[in-house]
Formats: structure tokens, C-alpha cells, sequence
């Protein structure tokens, strides 16, 4: 390894932690799924840093799948969001209140 | 510092400065552009943790797929207003607390543990490659099933975002 997998752990600690604080600040719905994605791409930083430290393509393999699972998810959110739209034109997610009462 | 380890912390500080300003820029398209920034550099730094294959995926879906779908939702939706209204909501504080608190708690959660060393067995004979050859063997030996389960996601996926988006006709 180049560099020791504490530092690829922390950077993907901090990346992890400017996803959570996008999805929770943002109010565009469209951003808070890229905040997911950003989220996403920090653990796959963890899971390669892993691999590598232990010499183990486990954990290459599961980023893969965690790869995979994060287009299944773009394809339903931004059908979501477009139905969504549909009704509603915008991508506030304040006011989406229709399950309010 | 080697070479590879000062292009290593170059890789992570850009990442980071750009999902920094991924996150908070205010045109939605602004944010996508420097989202790719981040899956390139992402990518750069899988290459040099020896993940070869992950980040020729990682160029390929995410930033070839995933981002071209956000931005063809972006064009689609037609927010002319976006830029004029608030970026965050008013509850934002709370919201960087909780990013920096845990991020300060895993850096303080590793910091006090030692990772125990990387095991030195059948790995120290044949080192351990992220080519497609060794990643390939892989998919269809072991992690067959897994990888059989992936395609049936992605097929309920593609199912469940044609019959969301789909529009509906009058009267049903």
C-alpha cells in the first residue's frame, strides 16, 4: 500500500460526513440524492482501503455490488423525482406535505 | 514522501474540496459538474490502492451512467427559480453538526485503535492484483450468486423507474 489505510479511512470518513450534512441541509431533492452518492463513493473509498490493507479482493468485490445497487437506486429516486414533479412542479422537498396533517 | 504517496494526498484533498463544493453550490448543474470532479478523483485513488477494475467502473457507471441521468433529470425538471431561492434549509446548523461530529468520530475511533496488521500468508506469495482477470474470477467463482442477485435488482430497478415515471393515461 502507498499510503497506510488509516488515511483512506479517514478521507472517507470526511467524505462520509459532507454527504450526511448535504442530505440533511439541502433542500432540492435532486441534490439530496447526489449527497447519497457522494455518501456512497466514501464507503467504496473505505471498502478498496480494506481490500488493500488485508490483500483481499472481497472487498473490491463488494464495492462492485454496492456499485450495482447504487444505479438500482439512481433508477427508482429519480423516477421518484420525476413523478413527483408531476405533481408538484419543483424539487423542494419542503413542500412535498401531502402526508402532512 | 514518495511520488505516489504525494499524488495519493493530492487525489484526497480534491476530493474533498470538491464534494465540499459539490454540496453546497447553489446552480444544480454547478453541483453535478463538481460531483464529477469527485468520481474522478475517486477513481484516481482506487488506481492507486491497486483496485484497477474498481476504477474503470467507477469511471464507467458512475461517472459515465449515474451523472449523465442526474443531469438529463436536472435539464428535465426545468428549475428556472432554483437559483434564487434558499440553498439550505433553515435547520443547516444542525445538519453540519451532525457531518462534522461524525466525521470527528470515526477519525477519533480510529486514532485510538491500532488496525491489526495485514495478514502475511498465501497473499505474501502471489500478491493480490484488482486486474479484471483476478476480479472476473472472482465474480463467477465464489460470488456467483451475489452477482446473479445484482442483475435481478437491477432488473426490478428498471422495472419499478419505468412504471414511476411512466405517464399516466387520462381516465385510468
Amino acid at each position: 500500500m502507498i499510503v497506510p489505510v488509516g488515511t483512506v479511512l479517514v478521507l472517507s470518513a470526511i467524505l462520509f460526513g459532507i454527504g450526511i450534512f448535504g442530505f440533511l441541509a439541502r433542500r432540492n431533492i435532486i441534490l439530496m440524492l447526489i449527497s447519497v452518492e457522494v455518501m456512497l463513493n466514501a464507503v467504496n473509498l473505505s471498502l478498496a482501503g480494506f481490500s488493500g490493507h488485508h490483500e483481499d479482493l472481497r472487498g473490491q468485490i463488494l464495492a462492485l455490488f454496492v456499485i450495482a445497487v447504487a444505479a438500482a437506486e439512481v433508477g427508482v429516486g429519480l423516477g421518484l423525482v420525476i413523478a413527483l414533479n408531476r405533481n408538484k412542479p419543483g424539487a423542494a422537498v419542503a413542500d412535498l406535505t401531502k402526508l402532512k396533517w | 514522501m514518495s511520488l505516489l504517496s504525494a499524488i495519493f494526498y493530492y487525489m484526497a484533498a480534491a476530493s474533498v474540496v470538491s464534494a465540499l463544493l459539490a454540496v453546497t453550490r447553489r446552480n444544480p448543474v454547478h453541483s453535478m459538474l463538481w460531483v464529477l470532479a469527485l468520481f474522478l478523483h475517486v477513481a484516481g485513488i482506487f488506481l492507486l490502492l491497486n483496485a484497477e477494475f474498481l476504477a474503470v467502473v467507477q469511471v464507467i457507471v458512475y461517472a459515465g451512467a449515474i451523472l449523465i441521468f442526474y443531469l438529463f433529470i436536472v435539464m428535465l425538471l426545468d428549475l428556472p427559480d432554483e437559483e434564487a431561492r434558499p440553498r439550505f434549509g433553515s435547520h443547516w446548523p444542525f445538519a453540519a453538526a451532525v457531518g462534522l461530529s461524525f466525521a470527528a468520530l470515526v477519525w477519533l475511533a480510529h486514532s485510538g485503535s491500532e488496525l491489526a496488521p495485514a495478514a502475511r500468508g498465501v497473499s505474501a506469495e502471489r500478491p493480490m492484483q484488482g486486474g479484471l482477470s483476478e476480479v472476473g474470477m472472482a465474480l463467477f467463482g465464489p460470488f456467483t450468486l451475489p452477482f446473479e442477485m445484482a442483475s435481478i435488482v437491477l432488473l426490478a430497478a428498471i422495472l419499478g423507474a419505468v412504471v414511476l415515471a411512466r405517464r399516466r393515461a387520462a381516465g385510468s
